[in-house]
């Protein structure tokens, strides 16, 4: 069986094209179905999400089934096969298995070394099998992939580092005070910026959300958005008195709070660390607040700085995640190859069956004055004589790692054991009943 | 034994650096690991000692600072097991091989003389050790604090602020550590004080000297008043983080010249 990955990404196609393939708007577990259901395919599984939009699926020959699956994602998203083509990418064994885990790991994201995708790839894995959909290929396909995207993040520091200037506050911020739960975080001006910190400061947990803005209406409004209170700007300095955290994001043209005030302030506060995010630009506060003690002052150059620093950082670790990707990939293509083993273990086994059935039935009349409990002796003993003849050769050939030896050795046993499929199949009918499956 | 113990901290203190700089999650259960059997031996040793001299190996300044080292280990793998934390023995190990090279270059050599069969001296001496192990913990803290502190706010977040836990928690663990010793060497120095009251000069020669003029009563009443204004400073006017951070370090440093420096150089009354 082969593996063929047919796909679009954010590095091959536009956000309006992969916003028409995403699956999850029609529904991806109609496309599961419709997909898996097509004579070419064995198993399928798709990837959807906001950067891409990939369909795996076992086959018996990649050509036909890539046609296939071309064809259904035009159908299926009514987008002309030849507007879609240049877009897609497609990638047969090896290179399918080494793209999924380099997608897992991280390594393929539009961010490096982003987390959420590996969760994404999980719940693309279940949904296919929840569907029926996933066999045994795609099952240790999905798996490996989880193996490879875990031992990336436990084994290198790929997603560490916040990559954007809201997370990068959220994780300053909890440098600072450690867990966020119970801080009052208070935002100056009632912009877009400064909503969008405060919402990643909210999903943390934060305690009190006040809001400030010179335009009443403005705050009340961003208030009821994001689940705060708004206070009067006259009262900025109670609200400071109670910060932990200040977020400033105004239009202001000049500074609006000075040194001196904050100074004022950290005495009120005795002490208590102020975390001041200046997100405005011009700055709202006076950068040389910062250099009071117990005030830590970011603007927005300086978060933007941690920024770039930390995907730099990224980017210097992605070469060990390559590597064990590739670890990966090496051990999932010897398993993949141990899997050619698998069609002669089980025709050698029907064969084997097929010749006891037959000689039983032969022996039949013979047997016929017998009691119960001798003939049930005499179907046990054989079968283990089956058994046992054959435990060494199966394990023999699902050990072997590289697919020539494995074709070399399956050649002989047909030979040798006259194996073809079609006695293979018919054995196995006139044999059914007793047979013992064996394991894939 | 004591070189052996010696060895057995070395081999951690290693195995701690690994970690803390590659932070590697194998390496660092082996490195705990390798502390606690290293804990565990020392564990034996001073069992043993304890069992030959009949009290706790405490009463020369060599075995002091073996019983030390050894309260410290356990405090520390205290902390550790009970929060999870392993960035601070990087910081702690150091201290324990420093302090554990003195036991394993000189003999333990205890001597017992009546005089020290008082109750009041088992106290003096024990409640010292515990003082002196978290203010240890509370100079490591302080240490921590300022490295990340100039971290974040020198805005470049480097080597540290990837390693240790957040601002918060070691100012309030140091605060914590500093309270707690400042209990113990209160205890400490009045039981010290009662014990020396209740001993005629001729009973020992060196009772003579005992006085505040002593270099190690001396050292040790400053650095009472040092760590007791940490914590008054951090109560009233919010000396709290770098300072007191600072103040904690500076505090052990003075409380090491004297359990060290002092001990072996400059008292008269106090050899141990």
């Amino acid at each position: 069986m082969q593996l063929l990955l047919v796909g679009v990404s954010h590095r091959t196609a536009p956000v309006e094209l992969r916003e028409r393939l995403d699956f999850s708007t029609r529904g991806v577990d109609r496309a599961l179905v419709a997909l898996a259901g097509a004579p070419a395919h064995h198993e399928a599984a798709i990837v959807s999400t906001c950067n891409r939009v990939e369909l795996y699926v076992a086959c018996d020959d990649a050509a036909p089934a890539q046609t296939a699956v071309h064809d259904f994602l035009s159908q299926f998203h009514g987008i002309p096969g030849d507007q879609l083509a240049p877009h897609l990418y497609a990638k047969v064994g090896p290179e399918a298995v080494q793209h999924l885990f380099r997608v897992a790991a991280g390594l393929d994201s539009l961010v490096m070394g982003e987390p959420q995708v590996l969760g994404q790839v999980k719940d693309a894995f279940s949904l296919a099998s929840q569907m029926g959909c996933t066999g045994p290929l795609l099952n240790k396909l999905f798996h490996s992939a989880f193996t490879t995207g875990k031992r990336v993040r436990s084994e290198t520091t790929l997603s560490e580092g916040a990559v954007s200037v809201s997370y990068a506050a959220v994780a300053l911020a909890r440098k600072i005070f450690g867990n966020l739960k119970g801080r009052t975080v208070v935002v100056l001006g009632a912009g877009e910026m400064g909503k969008l910190t405060a919402l990643h400061m909210r999903s943390h947990g934060i305690g009190r959300l006040i809001i400030l803005s010179r335009t009443a209406a403005h705050a009340a409004a961003l208030a009821t958005t994001i689940d705060g209170t708004a206070m009067p700007w006259e009262s900025m300095d109670a609200a400071l008195a109670d910060a932990d955290i200040l977020i400033t994001a105004t239009g202001s043209s000049t500074p609006i709070v000075s040194r001196a005030v904050i100074e004022q302030t950290m005495k009120i506060r005795r002490q208590r660390p102020l975390f001041i995010i200046d997100i405005a630009v011009p700055r709202d506060v006076e950068s040389d607040a910062g250099d009071i003690e117990q005030v830590f002052l970011y603007n927005i150059d300086d978060l933007q700085a941690v920024v770039q620093e930390n995907l730099s950082k990224r980017g210097t670790e992605a070469s060990q995640a390559e590597t064990i990707v590739l670890q990966e990939v090496g051990k999932f293509i010897i398993w993949l190859n141990s899997r050619c083993a698998v069609p002669t273990v089980v025709a050698l086994r029907q064969r084997f069956e097929g010749i006891r059935q037959s000689e039983l039935r032969r022996l039949e009349p013979k047997m016929a004055g017998l009691p119960p409990e001798a003939r049930a002796r005499v179907d046990e003993i054989t079968r283990l004589i089956v058994e046992k003849l054959l435990i060494n050769p199966t394990e023999q050939l699902k050990a072997i790692s590289d697919a020539e030896t494995v074709a070399t050795y399956s050649d002989a046993l047909n030979r040798l054991f006259g194996l073809t499929s079609d006695d293979a199949a018919e054995e196995a009918t006139a044999g059914a009943g007793s047979t013992k499956k064996p394991r894939p | 034994m004591n070189t052996v113990l010696l060895i057995l901290y070395l081999v951690a203190g290693v195995a701690y650096a690994v970690q803390f700089t590659h932070r590697s999650f194998s390496t660092s259960r082996i490195a705990s690991t390798l502390l606690i059997l290293a804990a565990f031996a020392h564990t034996f040793v001073i069992g043993m000692e304890t069992m030959r001299v009949g009290h706790v190996p405490f009463a020369s300044a060599t075995s002091a600072i073996s019983t030390f080292v050894w309260l410290l280990a356990l405090s520390y793998l205290y902390i550790e097991l009970t929060t999870g934390e392993r960035s601070m023995g990087v910081f702690i190990l150091p201290l324990l091989i420093a302090l554990q090279v003195i036991p394993a270059a000189r003999p333990m050599l205890e001597e017992r003389s009546p005089l020290l069969e008082s109750p009041w001296f088992g106290v003096h001496v024990s409640s010292l050790l515990f003082a002196y192990a978290s203010f240890a913990l509370a100079c490591v803290l302080g240490i921590t604090y300022v490295l990340q502190f100039k971290e974040i706010k020198a805005k470049h977040l480097g080597f540290f602020y990837a390693r240790l836990p957040s601002l918060n928690i070691l100012d309030v663990m140091n605060v914590r550590a500093v309270k707690i010793g400042w209990l113990f060497l209160t205890v400490g120095l009045i039981a010290g004080a009662i014990w020396g009251s209740q001993l005629r000069p001729s009973d020992d020669p060196r009772m003579q000297s005992m006085s505040l003029g002593d270099p190690k009563i001396f050292v040790a009443v400053l650095s009472w008043v040092l760590y007791s204004f940490e914590l008054y400073a951090q109560r009233a006017i919010g000396w709290r983080g770098r300072r007191a951070a600072w103040l904690s370090a500076v505090g052990f440093g003075t409380v090491l010249l004297n359990f060290v420096a002092v001990s072996y150089f400059f008292t008269k009354s106090h050899n141990f």
